[in-house]
Formats: structure tokens, C-alpha cells, sequence
């Protein structure tokens, strides 16, 4: 009779391990995230983009004198540039105190609700915590606000910063060669539709453009990302992170890994 | 023997049952593990494509794509660099007919000022006067000096008053039509979205309308003892199904689409009905304008200077001199205001030209470009109609699996748990 119960005993035990969650490391709770597009009516911001653009109409009026007076295309462009350098200047100097006192607030909320990540709110779809409103406030206040003396804490998130690897001759032959074929594509498809008599005729070169370019995108594009996505994947797991997520989305915390996948698609 | 049989059914159905509890813990992992932390993923665009709205997304991508190929396409005869040497013909032609202008008007004083020294010449000779030639020539450089000058400086201020009115009505007329076209813009754009939300609207409720009817064949499908026929019939009822929603989706997209190209025909009929109405009026006061200061300079050249009449003349030979100079000034004001009639006609045939030129490929590629704004507008609305929904779904997943955390845009994962292919099922699953 004994022996007829080892395999019950047996079988209910093969059920334990199934239904209980063996907890073995600890669950990421303390990623925190913000609403970027709340800072945008913030007065500081609103004010800066005021006196841009009011340096914009008057470098416009400059920039057209100084056009008229260009004889030759390499003029233009040379003048054209210059124009472009002092705009994109005067917007360092008018934005840059603006976004460096934003990551200054955003790393002393996540330093005192204990955050070890702030990441942008539009890739999190479930979870974490929003500290938009508390950014804000501090923002909004007169205080000063000092760097942090420690570094955020460790967390399984990395980052990548993608334009880093569009130099990489992959990158650069594989788009080459995608720009090629979508100005192909355009004067093909261009031409049969300049010849499409009915609506449904039209709507269907167009539906054949599109899926000429994404099956084109499959082909050339997709094998240098997914390329570039395996080498970041296995980076990440040697290095004990879990997910790495784009550089523009991370706002405090996290690991850099972009030198490293770098150096491994470079080999 | 019997006892230890049933004892054995006993225990082989408890390990039936480890063994399926085993499988589900294969399927649904330890989210906890160290490999996941509470942590999901989600790739959107993947889960994007399986959603009921996503042939309507397709829809609006063939429509940008369609407007794109049209502007990339080679009908339009002019590249950039065409268009500039045109433009560069047409200002150098304005500028000759300018050039030609003035110089026909210096020959016009030379020669009226000759013949005038002339008349007055014999008018004096006749009178009696020594050296009559001399002193007609010193009257006639005098006034001719005088008349050259006033009327140089006369056609140079005509041709600069002409020029700011002209360019003044033109920033007024490009103000005019920019505000028409934003205006028309968003009465399309609103009237775009509302059938957009009303297709949006029907898809949906559609497929939740015969969620529960799929389900029921799907699921009697999916057994194994089903007939052939009877399966055949059942997959030909989802089959139906299926038309039936798309039959009626087609239709209500094709009503929205006539009603809309329809509504749009009206506006832009109405907008252009606007722009032209407000251009011929901006045309009238400029025309007014130029008119108005073409006979103020006329006048002026007309009321010019007389030659001066030496003061030992007796007055019946100086008013005979001031009579001939008055006939000769008439003459050559008539001839200069028919230079200048016919240089204005010369200057507005080019600068029509000019105006075409220009005008017709930045109308054709800013009703392009309006166009793609409108269509990536009705995109990014419908897109994050889709991704909400998507994340409603997405919450409950992560709930009911004890996530902590999920996240839609990940750029590589060593770890994590991947959610993608079941929010697809479960997308699918609510409209099939």
C-alpha cells in the first residue's frame, strides 16, 4: 500500500515547484518614469522659445540681404551654412541651462524616491512610477538645484545610442544601397501612376509601392539591426542587464553599453 | 488487486495532471526568476499589424505614398535648377526692357530738344535776333539739362514706386492665400477625422459584434471528431462572417470617401473662389495705385521745364518761343507715355511669367505637402487609437501574469519576458 503512494507522493510533489514562483532576485519596482511634454509649457521654456524665434526673424532678414548678394551656389551654401551654425548656437545657449537644470531635477526626485532608473513615459506601457509632477514642482521652484555626489544604483536596464553605429560600413552600404532603391522605386511607381486612370488603380500601385519598400527594408535593413540588436543583446547579458533600451528614452540610471557594442561590430 | 489498480489510476492521473502543470509552467514562466525581475516586453509595431484598425493605418500609408509618387513622379517638367535659370532669363529680361525703356527716353529728350532748338532757333532768327543759333543753343542745353534731369530722376522713381507696390501686393496676395489655404486645411482635416473616427467606430463594433458567434465555430473547429462537410460549412459561416464585415466596412469607407472627396471639391471651389475674389482686389488697388502715380509723372513730365527765353527778347517772340517749347513738350510727354505703357505691358507679361513660373510649382508642391500633413494627422490619430488599445490589453496581461513593469520600445533584450506573441493572440482572439 506504501508503495503505491510514492508515485502520488511523487506527483504531487512534481506539482510544487510548477504553481509556486521561486522568488531568486529582485523584481525591478523602483524605475521610475516622466512625461517630457510637460516641461514644454513650463514659462523658462516658453520664454526661451520666444527670444528664438525673435532671433530667427531678425537672422532672417540678414539671411535673405546676404543671399541676394551670392553669385555662385557654393556662396549660398557657404552663407547657408554660417546662418545655420549661429541659429543652432544660439539655441545651445538659450536651451542648454534649461535642459541641464531639467536633468539636475529629475536625478535629485529619482535620488530621493529612491529610483535607480527614469526613463521616458512613451515606451512604458504598464508599471513603474511617474514622477512628472514632482520634476515639475522642483523645476517650477527658485531653489538651486546641485548634481547628485553619488552615482544612480545598479539595475538590469542598459542603453545604446543607435545613431553611434550608422557609420559603420554595414550601416552606411545597407541605407546606400535602401536610398538607391527607394529613388528607383519612386520614378517606377511614379510612372504608372502618372498613367492610373481609376482610383482603385491608383490606390493599388501605391499599395504595391509600399510593400516594394518594406520587402526591400526586410531584406537590406533588417539583417544590419537585428545584427546590431544580437551583438547589444549579448553584451547586455554578460554584463548582468536584461533589457537595453534607446539612449533618447533613458533619463537617469541605467548602463551605457554603446562603446561596447561598437567595438564588437567593428571586429 | 482491485485496490491497488484504482490506486494506480490515482496516482497516474495525479502525474497527468503534474505532468500538465509542468507544461503550463513551461508556457507561463517565473516572471520573478532572475532572468525576468518582473520585467516585459513588448515589440508594438509587431502587435500593431494585428490589430482590427491596422487595414484602415495600411489605407492611410497607400494614400501618403500616393501623393509622394505623384510629387516624385515625371510629370513635372521643371527641376529646381530649371526652375532657376528660367527665373534668372525672365529677371535679366526685366531688366533689359528696363534698360531699353531708359534709353528711349534719353534718345526721345535728345531728339525733342533738338528739334525744339530748331524752332526756336528760327523763331528767333525771324524776330531779328544776333547770333540766333547761340542763343537758342544756350536756352535749349539749359532746358534740356534741366528737362533730362527731371525726367531721368521722374522715370527712376516711377520704376522704384513700381517696383515696392508691386512687391508689397505680392507679400499681401501670398499672406492671402496662406491664411484661405490654412483655413480650407483644417475645415478638411476636422471633417477627415470625424469619418475616420466613424470608420474606426464601425470596425470596431463589428468585430465585437460576432467575437462571441467566432469563437463558438473556432472552438467547434478546432475538435477533432468534426465531420468533413460539417467542417467545411462552419469555416464557410466564418468565411461569410468575415465578408459580411468587410462588405460593410468597404461601404462605409467608400460613402466617407466620396462624401469627402465631394466635401473637398466644395471647399477647395470655395477657397479658390475666396482667393481669387481678394487677389483681383489686391490687383485693383495695386493697378489703381500704379495708374494714379504713371499720371502723376506724366503730368510732371508734361509741366516740364520750358527753355528759357533770354530777357532782351520782346515778349511777342518770347511767348511765341514758350508756345513752340509747350508743343514740343506735349509731343514728347505723349511719346514717353507710350515707352512707358509699353514697357509696363513688357514688364507685366515676364513678371506674369516669372509669377507662373514660381507659383505653379510651389501651389503644386504646398497642396502636396498640405495633403501628406492632413494624412499623417489622420495617421497619428488612428495610430494612437490602436496603441491604446493595445496597451489596455497589455495591462490586464501584466496583471494577470504579476508583472511589474512593461515596456513598448526595447532595443535589444538578454532577459525579460517577451509579451508580444500573446498580446497578439489576445488582440486577435477579440475580433476573431
Amino acid at each position: 500500500m506504501k508503495k503505491h503512494l510514492i508515485p502520488i507522493i511523487m506527483a504531487a510533489a512534481a506539482l510544487v515547484p510548477a504553481c509556486a514562483p521561486a522568488s531568486t532576485a529582485t523584481d525591478l519596482t523602483d524605475l521610475g518614469y516622466v512625461d517630457q511634454s510637460a516641461f514644454a509649457s513650463l514659462p523658462m521654456f516658453n520664454s526661451a522659445r520666444q527670444q528664438l524665434a525673435s532671433f530667427q526673424s531678425s537672422l532672417n532678414g540678414q539671411y535673405n540681404a546676404a543671399i541676394r548678394g551670392a553669385h555662385t551656389a557654393s556662396d549660398r551654401q557657404r552663407i547657408y551654412n554660417d546662418f545655420q551654425n549661429r541659429y543652432a548656437n544660439e539655441q545651445r545657449v538659450l536651451f542648454g541651462p534649461l535642459f541641464e537644470r531639467v536633468n539636475l531635477a529629475i536625478a535629485s526626485v529619482a535620488s530621493t524616491r529612491k529610483l535607480s532608473v527614469v526613463v521616458d513615459k512613451r515606451i512604458i506601457i504598464y508599471g513603474g512610477q511617474d514622477v512628472t509632477k514632482d520634476v515639475v514642482r522642483l523645476l517650477q521652484s527658485n531653489q538651486t538645484i546641485l548634481p547628485l555626489g553619488t552615482a544612480p544604483p545598479p539595475s538590469p536596464i542598459g542603453y545604446v545610442d543607435p545613431s553611434a553605429f550608422q557609420n559603420s560600413p554595414q550601416a552606411k552600404a545597407a541605407n546606400d544601397q535602401m536610398n538607391t532603391f527607394v529613388q528607383q522605386q519612386q520614378r517606377i511607381y511614379g510612372a504608372q501612376l502618372a498613367h492610373a486612370k481609376t482610383d482603385a488603380q491608383k490606390q493599388q500601385i501605391a499599395a504595391a509601392y509600399n510593400k516594394a519598400i518594406a520587402d526591400e527594408q526586410a531584406k537590406v535593413l533588417k539583417p544590419v539591426v537585428d545584427h546590431e540588436q544580437d551583438v547589444a543583446a549579448s553584451i547586455a547579458r554578460r554584463r548582468g542587464l536584461l533589457l537595453i533600451i534607446d539612449h533618447a528614452d533613458i533619463l537617469y540610471g541605467a548602463t551605457d553599453i554603446t562603446a561596447d557594442v561598437q567595438n564588437a561590430l567593428s571586429k | 488487486m482491485s485496490r491497488m489498480h484504482s490506486a494506480s489510476k490515482v496516482a497516474a492521473l495525479i502525474a497527468c495532471c503534474a505532468a500538465a502543470a509542468s507544461v503550463m509552467g513551461c508556457t507561463t514562466p517565473n516572471v520573478h526568476s532572475s532572468q525576468i525581475r518582473g520585467i516585459a516586453y513588448v515589440k508594438l509595431d509587431d502587435v500593431v499589424k494585428h490589430d482590427p484598425l491596422y487595414s484602415q493605418l495600411a489605407n492611410i500609408d497607400d494614400a501618403i505614398a500616393m501623393v509622394e509618387l505623384v510629387g516624385a513622379s515625371p510629370r513635372i517638367p521643371r527641376s529646381a535648377a530649371e526652375i532657376a535659370r528660367e527665373s534668372a532669363q525672365l529677371r535679366s529680361e526685366i531688366a533689359s526692357a528696363q534698360a531699353r525703356t531708359q534709353h528711349i527716353i534719353r534718345q526721345k529728350q535728345q531728339a525733342y530738344a533738338a528739334r525744339t532748338q530748331a524752332a526756336v532757333t528760327a523763331a528767333l532768327t525771324a524776330a531779328g535776333v544776333k547770333n540766333a543759333a547761340n542763343v537758342a543753343a544756350a536756352m535749349g542745353i539749359t532746358s534740356s539739362q534741366q528737362q533730362q534731369q527731371a525726367e531721368l530722376q521722374a522715370g527712376r522713381d516711377l520704376m522704384a514706386y513700381r517696383a515696392g507696390v508691386v512687391q508689397q501686393s505680392n507679400a499681401a496676395a501670398e499672406n492671402v492665400v496662406r491664411q484661405l489655404q490654412a483655413e480650407a486645411a483644417q475645415r478638411l482635416q476636422a471633417k477627415a477625422q470625424a469619418e475616420q473616427q466613424a470608420e474606426s467606430n464601425l470596425a470596431l463594433r463589428l468585430s465585437q459584434q460576432d467575437a462571441s458567434q467566432r469563437l463558438a465555430i473556432q472552438t467547434r473547429l478546432s475538435m477533432l471528431a468534426l465531420g468533413q462537410s460539417e467542417r467545411r460549412q462552419l469555416q464557410a459561416q466564418l468565411s461569410q462572417m468575415q465578408q459580411r464585415e468587410n462588405a460593410l466596412l468597404n461601404a462605409q469607407r467608400a460613402a466617407d470617401q466620396r462624401e469627402y472627396a465631394a466635401y473637398r471639391a466644395q471647399v477647395m471651389a470655395q477657397t479658390n473662389a475666396a482667393i481669387h475674389a481678394q487677389l483681383a482686389n489686391l490687383q485693383t488697388q495695386t493697378q489703381a495705385k500704379l495708374v494714379g502715380r504713371r499720371n502723376a509723372v506724366i503730368q510732371q513730365l508734361r509741366g516740364g521745364v520750358p527753355p528759357m527765353p533770354a530777357a532782351s527778347i520782346s515778349p511777342a517772340t518770347r511767348a511765341q518761343i514758350t508756345h513752340i517749347a509747350d508743343q514740343f513738350q506735349q509731343q514728347y510727354s505723349h511719346d514717353v507715355q507710350d515707352v512707358i505703357a509699353q514697357y509696363e505691358q513688357t514688364y507685366a507679361a515676364l513678371e506674369a511669367q516669372y509669377a507662373t513660373l514660381h507659383g505653379a510649382d510651389a501651389a503644386a508642391s504646398s497642396a502636396a505637402a498640405q495633403e501628406v500633413a492632413l494624412l499623417q494627422q489622420r495617421r497619428q490619430t488612428l495610430y494612437d487609437q490602436i496603441v491604446n488599445h493595445i496597451r489596455g490589453e497589455a495591462e490586464r496581461l501584466a496583471k494577470a501574469k504579476g508583472l511589474d513593469v512593461v515596456f513598448s520600445g526595447v532595443t535589444a533584450a538578454a532577459g525579460g519576458y517577451n509579451m508580444t506573441n500573446e498580446l497578439i493572440t489576445d488582440i486577435e482572439s477579440e475580433h476573431e
